[in-house]
């Protein structure tokens, strides 16, 4: 599906994953997961990928690669950014030191079985797989 | 989501059930901010039928207990479950906020 990226389009990115999940049989509390994963992407991508005032668009494809497994890539033609090469937030520091974000490629890559990130031809394309038996 | 003010004995206790996600996150801060202005500087959090935080629900926590220990108070979070429980022990934010198992212990102390 394609959608503006834009915040007000996470609700039907949420329902198009959900629908992935029940046809891949998904049980209840990795859909959970999925949720939260689908709003961590798309919420950077609406926040940082393209420049403030000139949204662009994101697409999310969903596939079953095998049973009980859900594959969800997420594409926009923003700035080149690929989240697995962030520098990991200082989980140690106390409330004072702690920043304030920085969180979500953290929870991304914990509840995801499997994320890949690739530029091509102008577009990020981001991976995720979520898997009925963690 | 759904917010719901308690005073107890002068502590407000704010129970907060459903989902905090991008869109309601920024209400709970508000919620939080009046609470602030209007003098209260310990905040009990409810969680127990919060069902779902993202990244965006962390930033609201950590904003508002930052705001709280400047004023010599702090925010205490009962009741974590399921999800919500698993992302706080992931980003050990678990070991960043006073954590208590029931609302009665948050009250108790101090």
């Amino acid at each position: 599906m394609t959608l503006v990226a834009k915040a007000e389009s996470l609700g039907p990115a949420t329902e198009f994953v959900r629908k992935g999940a029940r046809e891949a049989n998904l049980p209840e509390p990795r859909v959970g997961e999925l949720e939260l994963l689908i709003e961590e992407i798309f919420i950077n991508v609406t926040r940082y990928s393209y420049p403030e005032g000139a949204p662009g668009v994101v697409t999310i494809t969903c596939s079953i690669p095998a049973p009980g497994e859900l594959a969800v890539e997420v594409g926009d033609q923003g700035i080149e950014f690929d989240p697995l090469t962030a520098i990991p937030p200082d989980l140690t520091l106390d409330l004072m030191q702690r920043p304030i974000g920085g969180l979500g490629i953290l929870l991304l890559k914990s509840f995801a079985k499997l994320v890949t990130y690739r530029r091509e031809q102008g577009w990020n394309r981001l991976k995720f797989t979520i898997s009925a038996n963690p | 989501m759904t917010i719901e003010q308690t005073q107890v004995g002068g502590k407000v206790v704010l129970h907060v059930a459903g989902r905090m996600d991008a869109e309601t996150a920024v209400q709970f801060e508000q919620h939080c901010d009046s609470c602030i202005a209007e003098g209260s500087t310990n905040l009990i959090v409810d969680l127990c039928d919060l069902t779902y935080v993202s990244s965006m629900g962390l930033r609201s926590f950590v904003t508002i207990a930052k705001k709280l220990r400047d004023k010599g108070g702090e925010l205490r979070i009962c009741r974590l479950t399921g999800l919500v429980r698993q992302v706080f022990e992931l980003t050990r934010l678990d070991k960043v906020f006073p954590l208590h198992d029931s609302v009665e212990s948050a009250l108790m102390e101090g």
